[in-house]
């Protein structure tokens, strides 16, 4: 294991805490900023996220050119209240509308390259209790100031909101230690050094993210360490310890879901690379047994391993990003220029 | 005089224009919890967004209450005070995360005061969008330790070592918007405890119980008779007390305020409570005992203050209709002083001191305006006769 990475390639948020530093070196590059928030029924902390980064990132200090949601059809009052305060909001089924129709966060994710302008791309998710504007401009600071990094991702400690009112100090963060690093420490040792690789918050340079698929729903996250590791390796990332991130907790059977998909997202990247030969096709099905009225009763999620292309495959998406694509002033070592 | 009048009503919209900025304060100060005599955390955040709006002194007073002064034109006017406590009744361990909707903000202390604070956190952006200078000096004081057991201690101390006068001050509530007050009632805070022991003796044939003895004590406090002139009143507050359902309860505590716009009265009454206690002591053979909490002394203002007729006019010229009251916040501690000063509320609210208090969002705009309304009458000389 290249255990230099987590030495050269950690920071605190503290460290890009200076946003005219930011604000001036991101006008000297000539960069622009897009802030996307995916959301699903997030009336409860969409507004708070949207009004702090606008008062702070957009009014006080024009490091973020826009805001843009991107819903998988709420049916709270999220959009509403997103177009209320003043964020661009599209619902992903009206993005490549002939298309098939999937949903998931990673739709959202990989739509939004699409109705977003920036050289780069902030991920948030919409439902973090105790946002700050730190959850931006620190994943944005590496990206920034640091030529060699393409990729930041966030980490922190996960206190868990329980019941209506108390805050638990420490918890969080299962997947993570029960599936995900037990995988990285088998097949990457070298990803164990990411230390949160399920945080939803992330950013990145747009030529990074168009040229990795993106998978529909939870395996984003880990689908999309493994192709930037596999294809740009590992001193392109980097990752920001960004204090607290206050999240709704998930019931351990939620958690299993989501285990699934990242399983099936890993098992199938390893076969796409060549990396296992599996003879027998997975099951797409994770079924979970509840007792009901003395009877051991299966729930059934279909959870199919759908993903989307790189969006650089995509004839609209590269109609409309040409003149970027060709003369692009940040390109990547090495990357191919599918363009011809 | 009336030039300033005049303007208030085209400020609403551009305050309104940085309406995230303002919510943003709110949440990020609001968000910090701050239990009274635990203020350090939601201090040190006031402070950081007083000096990232770059007011010209940013500090803290020897009592730790933070301070941000925005220098005046003229060299010669003492300053304006305008001032928001920072504590909450709630603790650490309540979730502070507030909720944001179309045109709420909801959370633990969110009416008092997040919203005061945070708007008081906002004042050097919002003069300086409506271009305003003053040719007083304008504190911005966040005060700690204001709350019950507080005893206002923060601006008692504030004010005790400012040694130079003082123009005049504006308090900041939450909420209602539309209250003014302009006098406070003398008060006396007070807790009364009943311990008895649970190691059995002779002493008691049968176990008194606490509970039934405060409750003793409520009765006899609700036969006093009080006199509608001077107006005065007792509030029986809060109770605590018992282990179980099951079991006799060993301990009790009443909390209880005197109020009334006479000193005298407040005495008298005070000495009624204190012969109750001492009395059921007595008969009951247990341990009684009352604490004074918090004393503050009654002040006012006449109506026809300048000051208060400016507010009257301010409050008119925003369609606000004022309605006035008592108020036993950072307000008594000015007048007790002589220092000319109102309360006023920035918006409309709800649930006011449960963990899900609401405010509205929209009449915060109205409630600023107001604020620098009154403060442009004190820069125009509203408290220099």
């Amino acid at each position: 294991m290249n255990k230099s990475w987590i030495d050269n390639n950690t920071f605190h948020y503290s460290k890009f805490s200076d946003l005219h530093r930011l604000v001036n070196e991101k006008q000297r590059k000539n960069l622009t900023i897009s802030l996307c928030l995916p959301t699903l029924n997030e009336e409860k902390t969409i507004a708070k996220e949207i009004l702090i980064m606008k008062s702070e990132l957009m009014t006080r200090y024009p490091l973020i050119d826009e805001i843009v949601v991107v819903d998988s059809g709420s049916t709270d009052k999220t959009r509403e209240i997103a177009r209320g305060y003043g964020a661009d909001v599209y619902e992903a089924s009206e993005i490549f509308p002939h298309l098939d129709k999937f949903v998931g966060k990673g739709e959202n994710l990989w739509k939004a390259l699409y109705i977003t302008k920036g050289d780069i791309i902030v991920y948030l998710d919409a439902d973090i209790k105790n946002i700050h504007h730190r959850f931006a401009y620190a994943l944005l600071g590496p990206l920034i100031l640091y030529d060699r990094i393409k990729y930041v991702k966030a980490f922190y400690d996960r206190p868990i909101a329980i019941g209506k009112s108390k805050i638990r100090p420490t918890g969080g963060g299962r997947v993570t230690e029960l599936v995900v690093r037990p995988l990285f420490s088998l097949f990457f040792p070298d990803l164990t050094q990411i230390l949160q690789p399920l945080s939803g918050e992330y950013a990145g340079y747009r030529e990074i993210f168009e040229h990795i698929p993106f998978p529909i729903g939870y395996g984003v996250e880990t689908s999309m360490i493994l192709d930037i590791y596999e294809k740009w390796g590992l001193d392109v990332i980097a990752q920001v310890d960004l204090d607290r991130r206050i999240h709704r907790n998930r019931d351990t059977k939620a958690l299993g879901r989501m285990a699934f998909a990242i399983l099936q997202t890993f098992i199938e990247r390893k076969i796409k690379l060549g990396l296992v030969d599996y003879k027998e096709k997975l099951y797409d099905e994770m079924i979970q047994f509840n007792l009901v009225k003395g009877e051991y009763k299966p729930d059934i999620y279909k959870i199919v391993g759908l993903e989307r292309p790189p969006i650089i495959e995509i004839p609209e998406y590269r109609k409309k990003f040409k003149r970027a694509l060709q003369k692009r002033p940040h390109a990547i070592a090495g990357e191919t220029d599918v363009l011809g | 005089m009336s030039d300033y009048l005049e303007k208030l009503p085209g400020f609403v919209d551009t305050i309104k224009s940085i309406q995230e900025t303002v919510i943003t304060n709110i949440v990020l100060i609001g968000q910090t919890p701050a239990p009274t005599f635990k203020e350090k955390q939601r201090t040190s955040i006031f402070m950081e967004r007083l000096a990232e709006f770059q007011v010209d002194e940013c500090t803290t007073d020897g009592y730790r209450n933070p301070i941000g002064i925005i220098k005046g034109t003229s060299e010669s006017k003492p300053p304006i005070f305008v001032v928001a406590h920072l504590d909450t009744i709630f603790d650490k361990d309540v979730d502070h995360y507030y909720s944001i909707q179309e045109n709420t903000i909801m959370g633990a202390g969110i009416i008092d005061n997040s919203v005061g604070v945070g708007v008081l956190a906002s004042l050097p952006e919002i003069f300086r969008r409506l271009g305003l200078r003053f040719e007083s000096d304008i504190v911005l004081a966040g005060v700690i330790q204001s709350l019950g057991k507080g005893n206002l201690r923060g601006i008692r101390h504030l004010l005790k070592t400012w040694t130079t006068p003082i123009r005049g001050a504006v308090c900041i509530e939450g909420a209602e918007l539309g209250r003014l007050n302009y006098y406070a009632d003398g008060m006396i805070r007070c807790e009364i405890d009943c311990n008895i022991s649970p190691v059995g003796g002779f002493k008691h044939k049968f176990k008194p119980n606490a509970i039934l003895i405060i409750n003793e004590v409520i009765n006899q406090i609700m036969q006093l008779r009080l006199p509608q002139k001077p107006r005065s009143r007792v509030i029986i507050g809060k109770t605590s007390g018992g282990f179980k359902h099951g079991m006799i309860a060993y301990d009790a505590s009443l909390g209880l305020e005197i109020q009334s716009n006479s000193d005298k009265m407040v005495k008298s009454i005070f000495n009624s409570i204190k012969d109750i206690v001492e009395g059921t002591s007595h008969e009951y053979e247990v341990d009684l005992k009352l604490n004074t909490l918090s004393n503050i002394h009654a002040a006012k203002l006449q109506f026809n203050h300048p000051l208060v007729k400016s507010a009257v006019n301010v409050m008119k010229k925003l369609d606000l209709t004022p309605v006035s009251g008592p108020s036993e916040s950072e307000l008594s501690i000015f007048l007790s002083r002589n220092i000319p000063s109102i309360t006023l509320g920035i918006t409309r609210g709800e649930n006011h001191h449960q963990q899900n208090a609401r405010v509205e969002i929209e009449p915060i705009f109205t409630g600023i305006t107001q604020i620098i309304g009154v403060i442009m009458a004190i820069d125009n000389g509203a408290c220099d006769e």
